[in-house]
This record gives C-alpha cells, sequence and structure tokens, in this order.
C-alpha cells in the first residue's frame, strides 16, 4: 500500500526500496549522500515533478510526496523538495534552462541576503528571488557566486545564511505570485514530511511498548500507555487527512489559489498540532530510552518539530487559517471549509 | 522487527465541490428559514432542537430516509448524499433532533435487519418526518459496559414479556418507537455477549412507562424508560434472536463517524470569525476542516460497503474533544464586560455549549472506550 492515495505502487515500492538498506543520515550532520544522490538522479526521482520535455520526470504532487515520505520514514536527509518542487518549478515557470546540477532557492531581502536556505552549500546552483518595488526578480546563480555562512536546523540539515551583490545579478520579472507559491509548495512539502515521521514515531513506539516488560507485562497492556498512544495514532491520522487534502488540492490547481492556500494553511495548522501530541506522548511512553542518540526515536520526533517550523511556523499557519475564517465571517466560514 | 501500523483512516480522495450543488441547495432552505424566522441556530441542535415543522419540511424535501429505497416510501440516494444533508443542517444549527435517531440509526439498522413487515411498518413513516425513534441501549447499570444489561425478555405464547428499564433515552416522551437491547437467554459467563437480542417495542405500549430525566441546564432532553410486563409480539423480534450484540456494534461507524461527532457547536465557531484575536481561532477552524475531510473520507468507505470501526472511532475522539474545545473558547472569552460579547442570542449560545458539553465525550461511547477500541486496531491489546 502507497503512503500517498492514488500513487502507482510499482513506482511507490522503487521509491522506497531505494531508501530501504540505507542507514539514516548521521545524526547531528546532515551531509549529502552523494552516491545515493546519483542513484535517485539515475531513477529518475531526483527531478520528479519537472516536465519531460525539460529534462523530468513529468510526475505530479502525489508522487513527490510518496518520495518525501519515504526518506523522511526512514531519516534519510536529500534536497528533494528544494531541488524538484522548489528550484525546478520556479525555473520552468520562468521558462529558463534547467540541468542535473543540484539547486536550492533563496528569498532575498532587498539587502541580497536570506536566513536559513536549505542545502546552499551543498548545491551547485541557487535559484534566487529579490524583490525590486512591487515586482519579483528571478536568477539562477552559480554558488561560487554567493557568500554562504553555514547553518543547520534542530536535526542538522543545512540551513545556511547567503548574501549575493543585487547590483550585479542579472534577473528575469516574475509573477508576484511566484513567491507565495514558492513558501506555499514549500509549507506542503514540510507537512508532508512531517506526517511520515510522526507516522514512524508511533511505530517505534508500538514496537517498544509491545516488547517492553515492566511490573510483568507489556507496557502496552497499560491503560494509559494505551491511551497515550491511541493520541498518537488520531493526531497523526487528523494530520494526514488534512495534508492529503491539500495533495489533492495541489494536483487540482497547482496550488494556485485561495482554496489551494487556506488547504495548505489547515494542513499545516494540523500537522503543526499534531506533533504537539505524538512528540510529548512517544516520549513519554518511550522512557528515558527514547530520548538518547541511540535510539532512533529522536530521528523521528526531532525532525517533526524542525519542519514544522520551516516555510512558516505554526503559529503563522494558524493566524492565515484565522484569517480566512474572519475574513468569510459567520455566514461564509462553513462554505470556506467545504469549498 | 520494523512494524508499521496500517491507516486507521480512509483516504482522502477526489474533489470536494462534487456534491456542491446538494450543499447550495440546503444552504438556500436554511437561510430561507432564518430569514423567516422558522428557527434561530442553537448549539447541540441535533439532541436538543425538536421541531416537528421543521422535520416535515425537510422530509417534503426529500432530506429524510434519503438512502430508503423508494418502494418503502424512500428516495433512493447514496450515503454520501445523505451525508452532505446532514452536514449542512448540523452546520446550520438546524431543529433536526425530531427525525435525527429515526434517519441516522434506525434507517440503516431497519435496512440491514428488518423483515419485510418491519421495513413496511416503520420506514415511510420515517421517511415522512411522522415516525421518530429513541435509543434503547443503556441501563441504569449498564453504561459502557453495554453487554452488561439486565432488561431480560420472557418467552410466552406469541412473543416476549419485557421487564426492565432503559435510561437516557433522548426524546422517549415524544417519539413512538425504539429498539431496545434485552437479555433473552440467560448470562453465559464464558460469552457475555450471546443471548442478547434486539426488539422494536412501540413507547405507547401498555406496561412502559417513561420518566424525565432533566439535565442540569434545567432542560429535558433524556428519559428512563420501565417495563413492567411489555408484551412485545413476535413479529416485533428485531434482526435473529441472541444476535443482538453483533446488531448493535455493526451500525456503530455510523453512529460515531457522522458530523455530529464535530459539529455540535459549530453556530458558535461561526459566530467566533465576527471578533478580533479569538485565541485559538485558527487552530479550530483547521482541525473542524480537518475532521471534515476525515469524516467525508469514512463516509465514503461507508459508502463502498468498507468496514469503518477504527476510522469512526478516530473521528469521535478527535471531534468530540474539538466541538467541546470551542465552547471553552467562546466561555473563556465571555464576560460582564465584555460588550459585543453580551447580547442574548450569544449568552444563550455559549451556555448551551458549555451546559452540553460534558455530554459530547460520553454519549456514543465515551473517549477512553474509543481509545481502547483505537488500542485494540493498533494492536496494543
Amino acid at each position: 500500500m502507497t503512503v500517498i492515495p492514488g500513487v502507482d505502487p510499482d513506482l511507490s515500492a522503487m521509491m522506497h526500496d531505494v531508501f530501504a538498506d540505507r542507514p539514516a543520515t548521521g545524526d547531528g550532520c546532515a551531509d549529502l549522500d552523494a552516491g545515493l544522490w546519483s542513484e535517485l538522479q539515475r531513477l529518475g526521482l531526483t527531478r520528479l515533478t519537472g516536465s519531460e520535455a525539460g529534462g523530468g520526470s513529468g510526475a505530479g504532487w502525489r508522487e513527490a510526496a510518496e518520495l518525501l515520505s519515504a526518506a523522511a520514514s526512514t531519516a534519510i536527509r536529500l534536497p528533494l523538495a528544494e531541488h524538484d518542487l522548489l528550484a525546478g518549478s520556479l525555473l520552468e515557470q520562468a521558462g529558463l534552462q534547467n540541468d542535473d546540477r543540484l539547486r536550492t532557492v533563496a528569498v532575498l531581502n532587498e539587502t541580497g541576503s536570506a536566513r536559513a536556505v536549505p542545502w546552499a552549500l551543498t548545491a551547485q546552483r541557487l535559484t534566487v528571488l529579490w524583490p525590486t518595488g512591487d515586482r519579483w526578480s528571478l536568477a539562477d546563480v552559480d554558488v561560487d557566486a554567493v557568500y554562504i555562512e553555514p547553518g543547520a536546523n534542530l536535526i542538522g540539515e543545512p540551513r545556511d545564511t547567503v548574501r549575493l551583490d543585487l547590483a550585479a545579478l542579472a534577473g528575469t520579472e516574475v509573477d508576484p505570485t511566484a513567491v507565495c507559491h514558492y513558501l506555499r509548495t514549500g509549507a506542503l512539502a514540510r507537512a508532508v514530511q512531517i506526517c511520515a515521521a510522526m507516522d514512524r514515531a508511533l511505530a517505534l513506539t508500538i514496537e517498544h511498548t509491545t516488547a517492553r516488560v515492566q511490573f510483568g507485562r507489556a507496557l502496552a497492556r497499560f491503560q494509559a500507555v494505551q491511551h497515550l498512544i491511541a493520541d498518537i495514532a488520531a493526531e497523526c491520522a487528523l494530520a494526514r487527512a488534512a495534508t492529503e487534502a491539500a495533495v489533492c488540492s495541489a494536483v487540482r490547481s497547482g496550488l494556485t489559489g485561495d482554496e489551494a492556500a487556506f488547504r495548505v494553511a489547515v494542513a499545516r495548522s494540523c500537522a503543526g498540532h499534531a506533533a504537539s501530541v505524538v512528540v510529548r506522548n512517544a516520549h513519554q511512553a518511550l522512557g528515558a530510552i527514547g530520548t538518547t542518540r541511540e535510539y532512533p526515536l529522536h530521528r523521528y520526533t526531532r525532525a517533526a518539530i524542525a519542519w514544522r517550523g520551516e516555510f512558516g511556523s505554526t503559529q503563522q499557519w494558524d493566524q492565515r487559517v484565522a484569517e480566512a475564517a474572519a475574513l468569510a465571517g459567520p455566514d461564509g466560514l462553513w462554505e470556506l471549509i467545504t469549498e | 522487527m520494523r512494524i508499521t501500523p496500517g491507516r486507521l483512516v480512509p483516504p482522502t480522495l477526489g474533489d470536494p465541490s462534487a456534491y456542491a450543488e446538494l450543499r447550495c441547495e440546503v444552504r438556500e432552505f436554511l437561510a430561507e428559514k432564518r430569514a423567516a424566522g422558522a428557527y434561530t441556530p442553537t448549539v447541540d441542535c441535533w439532541l436538543s432542537a425538536w421541531d416537528e415543522d421543521f422535520t416535515w419540511d425537510l422530509a417534503s424535501r426529500g432530506w429524510l430516509g434519503m438512502t430508503v429505497p423508494v418502494e418503502y416510501g424512500g428516495h433512493d440516494r447514496g450515503y454520501m448524499e445523505r451525508f452532505v444533508v446532514t452536514e449542512e443542517l448540523l452546520a446550520g444549527g438546524a431543529p433536526v433532533a425530531a427525525h435525527w435517531i429515526a434517519d441516522r440509526q434506525i434507517v440503516p439498522s431497519l435496512l440491514k435487519f428488518g423483515t419485510e413487515e418491519q421495513k413496511r411498518e416503520y420506514l415511510p413513516g420515517i421517511a415522512r418526518g411522522e415516525i421518530f425513534f429513541g435509543i434503547g441501549m443503556s441501563e441504569p447499570e449498564s453504561g459502557s459496559d453495554l453487554a452488561s444489561v439486565r432488561t431480560v425478555a420472557t418467552r410466552i405464547d406469541g412473543g416476549w414479556l419485557l421487564n426492565g428499564s432503559k435510561v437516557w433515552t433522548s426524546g422517549a416522551h415524544k417519539a413512538h418507537a425504539f429498539i431496545a437491547l434485552v437479555r433473552t437467554e440467560p448470562v453465559d459467563p464464558d460469552n457475555r455477549h450471546a443471548g442478547l437480542s434486539q426488539l422494536l417495542v412501540d413507547l405507547d405500549s401498555p406496561g412502559v412507562e417513561i420518566r424525565p430525566i432533566v439535565s442540569m441546564s434545567g432542560s429535558h432532553h433524556f428519559n428512563e424508560v420501565f417495563f413492567s410486563d411489555v408484551m412485545v409480539p413476535d413479529a416485533r423480534v428485531f434482526g435473529t434472536l441472541g444476535d443482538g450484540w453483533r446488531q448493535v456494534t455493526s451500525e456503530l461507524s455510523y453512529e460515531r463517524s457522522g458530523p455530529e461527532r464535530f459539529l455540535s457547536t459549530f453556530p458558535l465557531l461561526a459566530a467566533l470569525t465576527a471578533h478580533a484575536d479569538v485565541p485559538n481561532l485558527g487552530r479550530l477552524t483547521a482541525r473542524i476542516t480537518g475532521l471534515h475531510q476525515m469524516s467525508c473520507a469514512v463516509a465514503g468507505a461507508l459508502n463502498h460497503g468498507e468496514s469503518a470501526d477504527l476510522a469512526a472511532a478516530v473521528v469521535k475522539v478527535l471531534g468530540t474533544s474539538t466541538e467541546g474545545d470551542i465552547a471553552e473558547a467562546a466561555s473563556l472569552l465571555t464576560g460582564d464586560d465584555v460588550s459585543d460579547l453580551a447580547g442574548a442570542e450569544w449568552s444563550a449560545l455559549v451556555s448551551a455549549g458549555v451546559d452540553q458539553r460534558p455530554g459530547f465525550t460520553l454519549r456514543g461511547g465515551t473517549s477512553e472506550i474509543l481509545r481502547g477500541v483505537i488500542a485494540r486496531g493498533l494492536g496494543l491489546r
């Protein structure tokens, strides 16, 4: 059974097989596994959603979500979303040439800098967006021309600070909605990753509590423990339902329009708050062993926490939902929810 | 060993706009009714807002007994269409209590287990909005532990003699009948689910006494129903004798996954959107949206005849706590110095919200029982 409904089972199996026997990425420092990246490239998975004419595989959001889920559920850290869903689609929208060189995106401020750019130091090319007055420009530059200061998120994935000299940059003007679309795409990619990480945390919690014996019986036999785990499972299911609805919306409308914006905001709100319950209850059920580097739970709980803070905080996504609700008002709220 | 728990909830598929036309039809109807002063949206309308005129109006539009075949007076429509109509009615806070139990629960049970005679006796009246039902499950000594029911039916010539009592029967004082879960054989300590049967009982039968249970708000929905030598003819045995437990539990996913498990306080949430800076408005709206998506997915699975017991438990645990959180959020905002939240209409909604809230996570299977159901589904017990 595929993680994302509607994905071809053979394609899904191929994606999961690539990661199956590989170790999780090293803790604390997520260097790119260049061998694995080449393997993914050979299989046509690194530019999964790019058009076939432009050298991509011509797949859609569902397949991209399946691949992100496969990587997240094995704790293998790769710039899959950044290279394909984000940089690839921006270049395509702007009508610029793409190739197989590893890419990520930076949204620069007026002074030409950006914080927490995923995988900037790892990438070969940087797709940059910057504002000039009301307009936005895009350029695809070589990383050698960029000042990069390394950084990392909670799970050691590269989140670097970049600085460019905007005066020396020749850009193509892009539609101002491109920036919104980019943030929405990244936000949904993280929601998919959060769901996969939380499902794995649930699985590890079940594994541990059914095996570990205290007071003469497995922990899972205690009602208090069962209820902790039932709540994990329920929250995972809610986050997944909301995320699937957003993925369906992405398939229908390419994440453009107010409906898609609302679906993504709902998915991020549900996934962000689900992570609170999942992380707290999983660690409670696992006991002290779950807090060690040796035991793998942290690869999923800390990932969920790290990812829910990227492409917007949970608070910001709650705020987006609240703004949409206030705009809809008492007579329009239900229509907003069901449209 | 790597454990991969299966999906608890069916996938979210398809286009939400598929039923847009039907949704619009119901919305326009409700807007007209409100404009005409026919009803004011209430909290927990499916339990507490009994309005037979409103029910007849719905029936005349074909929105009752939607899944009942035409030959039994129904409309031959799909379960998804019924789901959409009920969601709209609840979101609009409409007075639907009179027919709620009959339409939600008795219709699918009658279609599945009823005899030809029983279907002809009850279904047309339910679809016309003229026959109302209660639920006859809980007893004074049997709350969450339903299998411990003590009401006894004793074999007599041509039927059964019923003795005992049922409790928390919503609307029994106005309803025409209910389906009682009773013991037709002595308890078998090795199999306590055996020997239970369901009987269709007309509530005006001689020997039936109905006493009100007044809720803490002063309102009256619940009743206790007493049986003293009530004669139930053989023709009113429901389904198979001794199969009562399976029959009762097989219909639970309809009862637990529906929109009434997350929309009981929707009129409050809608009202909150008119106020600035409501804490948690985004989180609560997002959860209700996610629950709507999840409940739709379960309805789709039920429509295809798939079992959805676990998914229904998930919807109910999350949904009933969220609808309670909405009442709580509204209550926390309300104070004697907050002028724009001091109107009589608002006050009535908030009071109903906090008064009805404890019931949300009790009725239809407590959250504790449901967490046990989920845990069993995950292989923990």
